[in-house]
């Protein structure tokens, strides 16, 4: 036999060695049927941006951090950057939470744009390709947070949230943000005359995302998509059947796609529209009930009109500092949870302190076990009880 | 009969029915004797100043929510007045928590005097009698706190806290401080050479309190005297067996009276010595476990050290701002109790957030029901349990 002749077999056992490693699954936990699902019989545990009240938000860390501490949805705001990479990232300008003005390479680049009728100057994540952007360091929005972890962790793709929460010891539910797609599409092109939302729907579907609330896929792989532009929404209704949940801002901004106001879009004849689109609202906690010196007033009847109309409530943002927690709540957090969560009754709370939502939840409402698992317990206790009654 | 015989009647009636009232007590709750006790099986919860983080400190309003929500002991700091009235009230100025400033006829009793080693200017309570105090209202000492209440309510004195606690529909305790005992004796005098020290255990005596730690006569008024100055503790124990803690300022401040630096008060000898004379001490809980970088650093070995002498341990002060809580606890207050409680093993907490501290201890370590209540439960359970089995 010549050499000549065992080449192609060379090559071909090469082929074989390259390309079995994708016919079979990583041995992640990503099959792991076992895994501890969802809970749905309290109020969501919605990780704001992550647990950004501890870590910087949006990063890996925030979001590993947010899972550890027991959230049931890690939330992202999606934007994209030149290159047509979707990215989590919640402001459109980077000034404000990298550390952008140090790298003086990208200088040039500042721009001012109009982003929902306010001229806005800055470096845009739309003017930099993904390879620029992960080039730069991520630090903490607020001063009176931890500072340590600035400068120590970079942007994040969406892709890569969505593997995070996948690779979670049990199942972890998304809940990305279609943000800014009027600003991203104007900025942002893609081949095949493809938009924003499409691109977004994609990167869901190929990990598996699909399924309606509830169903069984869904339960697999929770997620709910969440947008302030109503016409992103239906657009993308008709591409997923993933639940979808309207977002609403404050009493004076306006929809930046169809330039309603909050009245018309809050209005019983909007929200009998848009149910059809969406299985809830996401609204300003301080729209639903207004505050005045620091103190609630007499909350609106949105939610109860929500409730209605079988629309989920999931009021945005939670948060334990003091300057954010009205007197009410004596500047305790936990009252705070316990008056939305069992005076409001509201369906989710988005939160930038995960731990401290779920030591709420855990200690008020623990995680009943189910029906199976209840007779086995009373069966050990009869026994017990027996004995007990002898002595 | 003449109308001068009936007048000795007249005045003997008159008599009796003005001394009859005193030979009963009050139609009010102090003899009720079906009160609910005070809780020893869990650490105490000290309303530090009343729920000063809702209420201007000091105050009824503010001693009375704190019962409300649930304190084991109410807390004060007693001062005197110019005539020898002892008073609740922190500062030994009048200047940063009333109205002191506004009121022009008291203007001209500014004085600079030397407490602890420190001048100190403004307007000194030891320079106003009763009647002068009662004329000024309280403010809430912190700007961040709810302001609604500045300008409503006055200064109590020591009797009208103590009544307070008498009239509380369950056992309440309180744990009133000697306040600057050097300063008071210096500036205040009293009839028969008595000193604040006196005066003081005076006033706790002609309410019924004595007894030791968890004595008989202790559970039904409870009470705990704190100091920082130890030659008045010593000098009360002669007095009352009433527990006494002893309060330990940061490590930079010597004690007032015998001038003795953190260093030597927290040794081994010295509390060796202090323990004939009290059932504990109060620390600065900065100092328990230093912190740097506003993060807990390693825990000193005061807490074990005290407990080996039977010391309990009473740190003060927890508060619920996130500019108070260090980062290791997340901006939750609750994550502070549960690390106090659970892992350094504290016996008492004196916080200005009496209301969040119950919150904790109710949902992680419910007060138990006794023995008796156990077995009868049990019993309950025992005949579910036989229905149970049958079906």
């Amino acid at each position: 036999m010549h050499l000549a002749d065992v080449v192609p077999f060379i090559f071909l056992l090469l082929l074989v060695g390259c390309s079995a490693r994708p016919l079979y699954p990583l041995p992640s936990r990503r099959n792991d049927k076992s895994k501890q699902p969802i809970q749905t019989f309290r109020p969501f545990n919605i990780a704001h941006r992550g647990s950004n009240g501890e870590i910087p938000e949006e990063t890996a860390a925030a979001y590993r951090r947010a899972i550890e501490e027991g959230a049931d949805f890690i939330e992202t705001d999606i934007l994209a950057s030149k290159d047509g990479v979707l990215i989590c990232f919640h402001d459109v300008t980077l000034d404000d939470i990298t550390d952008i003005a140090e790298h003086k390479e990208f200088a040039s680049r500042k721009r001012t744009y109009e982003v929902q009728g306010v001229n806005v100057t800055g470096y845009f994540v739309v003017d930099f390709t993904l390879q620029e952007l992960k080039s730069l360091r991520v630090k903490q929005r607020y001063p009176f947070r931890d500072q340590q972890y600035n400068g120590k962790f970079s942007i994040i793709t969406f892709e890569e949230f969505i593997s995070i929460a996948l690779d979670a010891p049990r199942v972890v539910g998304i809940y990305p943000e279609m943000k800014n797609p009027v600003f991203i599409n104007q900025r942002v092109k893609w081949s095949g005359g493809k938009r924003f939302e499409d691109k977004f729907v994609e990167t869901l579907k190929k990990y598996g995302y699909k399924g309606s609330y509830l169903s069984k896929q869904w339960l697999k792989q929770p997620a709910f998509i969440q947008s302030f532009a109503p016409t992103s929404l239906v657009y993308v209704s008709n591409q997923t059947d993933l639940p979808k949940i309207f977002l609403i801002d404050d009493v004076t901004m306006p929809t930046q796609d169809t330039n309603q106001s909050y009245w018309e879009i809050t209005s019983d004849s909007y929200l009998d529209f848009i149910k059809d689109y969406v299985v809830g609202i996401g609204p300003w906690k301080d729209t639903v009930i207004p505050v005045a010196n620091n103190y609630l007033q007499t909350p609106t009847d949105l939610v109860a009109r929500a409730h209605a109309r079988d629309l989920q409530v999931h009021p945005y943002t939670y948060r334990n500092e003091n300057q954010f927690l009205h007197f009410n709540f004596s500047e305790d957090p936990y009252n705070e949870y316990n008056y939305w969560i069992n005076k409001v009754e509201v369906d989710g709370l988005f939160t930038d302190f995960t731990g401290s939502l779920h030591n709420f939840q855990e200690w008020t409402s623990p995680l009943s076990p189910d029906d199976e698992d209840a007779s086995k317990l009373l069966k050990k206790i009869a026994l017990m009880i027996s004995e007990f009654s002898k002595t």
